[in-house]
């Protein structure tokens, strides 16, 4: 039987590669590729989910989004701050983690597992376990802070709008600095030992020896690790919907969480959808010329 | 020839069993519901399936639970489908099982209350929250009658030196204020989920703007920008933001209020009968007494459940078989107080044990009319606007002069 198979027309490149990629390309193009067209379809129509037809309404979701939509614009603008912040705290947070931790200390082992375990736990369950923490009248964190002297009464650390987002914010850097660290620390063991030898030999300092060959050997993986924080947080969706839900009045809410309360709360399908297509640009708008960028400078040998 | 025979026996055999269980399945009932509130509802609901499906034989009830999310969200994801359950819950008003009787998703229910005699036996204040289509016809059964109402704690309550429950709005606010003066935090709300929040809003807006008018700005017939009792209500919903409420209160949830009130850190509660027996879980019941909220109008602050027939539905008289079963007078005398204080069947004869669902049924014998939480006519999307509107008066990060004017902006817009 096999033999009947393994005819010369399989053995072409030009007949396996095809056959060898259609199982792959179908599932892909079943469950990627076909709902981001029918998103992308649905944000020119009117849906509620149960109505028997779909109105086609052309642009107006998008401009319902833009300009009849009180909370569009906070979760643009908080989307936009947590993507800064992202950028900044779970990455610096990791690899000064992975810098510390590839060092020869005792229990190196196990602390990386400590400072990893969070990754793997489900955002809706750390959303859990910091919703009890921040609770203003019984949770650990205005305990601790008052009981080492820092007078915060009862803060409501998830009530106050001026504060909410950045208590959401720290939940999420405890939650994702461990799969940075995991990244730099592969990249930590490309760095060649030679070099900060010969380094350490011609009289660097510590500082100086990181600056000038730890960190540039590390470029690769901060490019990946920027990439993915990016990306990760312009979908920031299931902490902010664990915690708060994007309250206090919506005064946490993202463009993911207001994508989904748009489709599957209010059951405006077609304006969920507009703030879905929305959402995409922004992130390719940003991830592609960044990647770009990356990549040249890594032609020009990171200068 | 034997064996022939034997084959033909056993295809026979296996034919006629397939044809059963094909029966079998064409009885086969779905039926779509909230968690329930109590381990004694969920109880008397198993027993009230499993003794219909012994007196029904072939017929299989098939109960799924979830939610308050999920089963919207599922609903709509089977209707998409063209499937779903035979039965479904919704609260009844235009904006929850209203969106499944325009979208010609629930069936109409006349001939079953004809042919059931319900009209008879169902009470007339529960028929009341019926929701009817466009041809007049009607929909759904009730399934509960909710009132919600002050719960206080009376310790707390004698500790102010307050002898006698409010019968009038400026009695409940100098309750409000002898409770302040004693250090006591009058009411606890959780503002994390908003429906906690909007009820005092209701309660503040139907002292404030009357039956009328309060009917006339949830059904959206009135302007909301122009009713001078809008902007007096969102005032006094930060006024007892401010003073009346058991601060911090936007972070914490509805549960979270209810364990303060528990632990004694706030005298009065905004809740419904079903608290009862929350509150009797927690060996606390003796603690608490029960008055309606005193808006001066006379109207009751409540709401309906139903059970919905889906049109889709293969079985819609096996459903509303069942559904005559679940509230038939033996049963509803049988499972009394496990879907609420009220019955929905008018002919049980009441005998609670229990203090407060006495005081409860006093309440809801006293009052004629009802008026229902604005979640319910409003829809989802104006809704959720309602809800950051309130909260962001409540929090003050919205001035109160601003937010009628705000919230009929976005209805104007979002048509």
């Amino acid at each position: 039987m096999a033999s009947q198979i393994n005819t010369p027309l399989l053995r072409r490149p030009g007949v396996q590669a095809p056959l060898l990629l259609f199982p792959a390309i179908a599932v892909y193009a079943v469950f990627a590729v076909y709902p981001l067209i029918d998103v992308f379809v649905v944000s020119f129509q009117q849906w509620n989910g149960i109505a028997p037809e779909r109105v086609w309404v052309g642009l107006d979701n998008y401009s319902a989004a833009l300009f009849r939509d009180p909370v569009f614009h906070v979760a643009l603008r908080n989307t936009a701050i947590w993507t800064v912040l992202s950028m900044i705290f779970p990455p610096l947070v990791g690899l000064v983690l992975a810098l510390a931790l590839n060092q020869p200390i005792f229990g190196r082992g196990l602390l990386r597992t400590v400072f990893y375990l969070p990754v793997i736990i489900a955002s809706i369950g750390v959303a859990t376990i910091w919703r009890w923490m921040y609770d203003p009248f019984f949770g650990a964190v205005n305990a601790v802070l008052n009981g080492v002297g820092v007078d915060v009464g009862m803060r409501d650390w998830l009530g106050d709008q001026d504060i909410a987002l950045y208590s959401i914010f720290v939940a999420y850097v405890w939650q994702n600095a461990g799969a940075s660290m995991v990244l730099f620390l592969a990249g930590l063991q490309g760095v060649d030992k030679s070099l900060v030898e010969a380094a350490r030999i011609d009289g660097a300092r510590r500082w100086n020896v990181f600056r000038h060959v730890t960190f540039p050997a590390l470029r690769p993986v901060l490019t990946i690790v920027i990439v993915l924080s990016i990306i990760n947080s312009l979908r920031a969706f299931d902490i902010v919907y664990g915690m708060t839900k994007g309250g206090p009045a919506q005064a946490t809410q993202m463009l993911a969480l207001w994508a989904f309360t748009q489709s599957m709360q209010i059951f405006e399908f077609g304006r969920g959808a507009a703030i879905s297509v929305m959402l995409l640009v922004i992130t390719a708008a940003i991830v592609i010329p960044y990647l770009t960028w990356m990549r040249r400078l890594e032609a020009r040998g990171g200068r | 020839m034997l064996r022939v025979k034997k084959w033909k026996a056993v295809a026979l055999a296996g034919g006629v069993a397939a044809m059963a269980v094909s029966a079998a399945q064409a009885e086969e009932l779905r039926f779509w519901t909230l968690a329930f509130a109590s381990e004694s509802a969920t109880i008397a609901f198993n027993e009230m399936v499993a003794a219909f499906e012994s007196s029904h034989p072939g017929v299989d009830i098939i109960v799924e639970t979830r939610g308050v999310d999920e089963h919207k969200t599922a609903l709509r994801l089977a209707a998409q489908a063209g499937q779903g359950p035979d039965i479904y819950f919704s609260w009844s008003g235009l904006g929850q099982s209203g969106e499944y009787i325009t979208a010609g998703l629930s069936e109409p229910m006349e001939r079953y209350y004809q042919q059931f005699g319900w009209y008879d036996q169902y009470e007339p204040a529960a028929l009341a929250f019926a929701m009817h289509d466009a041809n007049g016809e009607i929909h759904g059964v009730p399934f509960s009658m909710n009132g919600e109402a002050i719960y206080y704690n009376k310790a707390l309550f004698e500790q102010a030196g307050i002898t006698a429950e409010p019968q009038t709005w400026d009695e409940l606010i100098a309750a409000n204020d002898a409770l302040v003066a004693a250090g006591i935090a009058p009411w606890t709300f959780g503002g994390s989920v908003n429906w906690h929040l909007m009820r005092l809003m209701d309660v503040i807006m139907e002292h404030e703007c009357g039956a009328e008018t309060h009917d006339a700005l949830t059904s959206l017939t009135a302007n909301w920008a122009e009713e001078p009792c809008v902007t007096a209500s969102f005032v006094e919903l930060k006024r007892w933001a401010d003073n009346y409420i058991l601060t911090p209160f936007m972070g914490i949830g509805q549960e979270q209020s209810f364990n303060l009130f528990v632990a004694g850190r706030a005298a009065m509660m905004l809740e419904g009968d079903w608290l009862v027996g929350q509150l009797d879980q927690n060996g606390v019941l003796d603690a608490y007494d029960v008055f309606a909220f005193p808006t001066d109008t006379g109207r009751l602050y409540g709401f309906g459940q139903y059970y919905y027939i889906s049109a889709y539905s293969q079985n819609k008289d096996l459903a509303a078989e069942f559904l005559d079963f679940l509230n038939n007078a033996e049963n509803s005398q049988k499972y009394l107080g496990n879907a609420g204080v009220m019955s929905m069947n008018r002919n049980v004869t009441y005998s609670y044990e229990r203090d407060l669902e006495n005081q409860w049924l006093e309440i809801f014998q006293s009052h004629d009319e009802i008026f229902m939480n604005s979640d319910l006519p409003l829809s989802l999307a104006q809704t959720n606007e309602y809800f950051r509107i309130h909260n962001s008066v409540a929090d003050g990060s919205m001035a109160p002069e601003e937010a009628g004017a705000a919230f009929q902006s976005f209805v104007d817009a979002n048509p």
